[in-house]
């Protein structure tokens, strides 16, 4: 057995007091948590922190691993015999320090073998980022895994129809072996969806931008938009005005309940950017001709 | 060889989940969880059967809020602000990728992902 240095892990004397260890812990904890750090091999130097704190914290625990003595870091050892006695005649072969510091603190030193306390295996997490195609029909595709051991596996995964952004799955049984008894882990899947060139999903519903010339929102159009089952011609009544939202029912992300969502086509009026000789000639006429003030009622893009 | 086929559960409001297994899943006791519905954390779809049921929903933001209350070594009270908030957060995520939706890409600012705008921003 490898014996480790946890007051080094945490940085302190081996006679501090309990506080001293706590704000210790806490402070190297918030600073090298994987949910606060990025910086490479934060995860493997939080583990070491955390494994020292849950011995040290514990008064039991702590006096266990105190009897062991001062050995340098990584210093090959047995443990006394009485602990193999009293730890219930196990070998400790292939056990870690942790492990069987571990079982000091659940009050199980007296007989109790630690091949009788079932292991739940461990759980996964994953985030999985797949196409807006892909959440619409279902996909299958291939996780790795790494285990304890540094190895890793694949398992292919069938994502149903109808995930949408934020969604969160769980495959029960799929992740790390359960031991003595204890159920195997699970693994956690948590959907995001690449950006699509077309639309945008809100829940299972989609928007689209819909570019109309400053005719076709006036006099009303016939015009193909896109949909996620080939283009649809969508019927632009006269009058539509900019930042209006046209509504194609039922043509937006399956919802995996067998209904789907809206698309939603949201209008804005284009306009040519350069004018021929023509069209500056019709558009001078039109300004003549119409009494229409933008700026006289609703105020610039708004209105529906 | 062939594997058997992966059971897909969806943690949302569509199925729902146990206290024993809710509990289980998060390395908490079931007198931890029930804690948490007394701090209004959590809330059980009924109450009044023999063991009450959650939406599977809860689940992942309670599992964050476990996990960080081992990490952090945080009490069970804390725990349940932490839970409060994570909800909170995900809720207001949720809205922000809502009203994004419906923003026309030509008038998100800053670089993005997804096609180009066909209109330089005025100005």
């Amino acid at each position: 057995m490898k014996y480790k240095d946890y007051y080094a892990a945490l940085g302190v004397p081996r006679d501090a007091d309990a506080e001293t260890i706590k704000k210790a812990y806490r402070k190297l904890a918030r600073e090298h948590h994987p949910d606060v750090s990025a910086a490479p091999g934060a995860e493997a130097r939080f583990k070491e922190i955390a494994e020292a704190w849950q011995t040290l914290k514990d008064p039991e625990k702590r006096a266990a691993y105190d009897e062991l003595g001062r050995r340098p870091a990584g210093e090959d050892f047995a443990p006394p015999p009485q602990w193999a006695r009293e730890f219930g005649g196990g070998s400790f072969e292939d056990l870690d320090l942790a492990d069987l510091l571990a079982t000091f603190g659940r009050g199980q030193r007296r007989g109790a073998h630690r091949a009788r306390m079932p292991q739940h295996g461990r759980d996964y997490e994953s985030t999985v980022r797949i196409s807006l195609e892909d959440a619409h029909r279902g996909a299958k595709l291939n996780l790795q895994l790494g285990d304890e051991e540094g190895g890793a596996r694949t398992l292919e995964v069938t994502i149903p129809p109808g995930v949408s952004e934020g969604q969160k799955l769980r495959l029960r049984g799929r992740g790390g072996k359960g031991r003595d008894g204890g159920a195997d882990g699970d693994i956690y899947l948590h959907i995001t969806l690449a950006p699509h060139p077309v639309f945008r999903a809100d829940g299972h519903d989609l928007h689209l931008d819909l570019a109309l010339a400053p005719w076709e929102a006036a006099l009303g159009a016939e015009v193909e938009v896109p949909t996620l089952d080939g283009p649809v011609v969508l019927t632009v009544p006269p009058g539509t005005r900019a930042g209006r939202k046209l509504r194609l029912r039922g043509r937006g992300l399956a919802n995996g309940r067998g209904g789907r969502g809206d698309l939603y086509a949201v209008v804005h009026i284009d306009v040519p950017g350069a004018l021929t000789e023509r069209e500056r000639e019709l558009f001078r006429q039109l300004a003549a001709a119409s009494r229409f003030d933008p700026r006289a009622v609703a105020g610039r893009g708004a209105g529906s | 060889m062939t594997a058997p086929p992966v059971e897909v559960g969806w943690l949302d409001a569509r199925e729902m989940i146990t206290r024993s297994e809710l509990a289980r899943s998060c390395g908490l006791s079931e007198a931890e969880v029930t804690e948490l519905v007394d701090y209004g954390a959590l809330r059980a779809l009924s109450a009044a059967a023999a063991e009450p049921v959650f939406s599977a929903e809860c689940l992942p933001a309670l599992r964050r809020a476990a996990r960080l209350a081992r990490d952090f070594d945080l009490d069970l009270f804390t725990m349940a602000l932490l839970l409060q908030y994570l909800d909170r957060i995900e809720a207001l995520e949720r809205q922000v990728r809502s009203l994004r939706a419906q923003v026309p890409f030509h008038a998100l600012p800053g670089p993005r992902e997804g096609p180009q705008p066909w209109h330089e921003p005025h100005g």
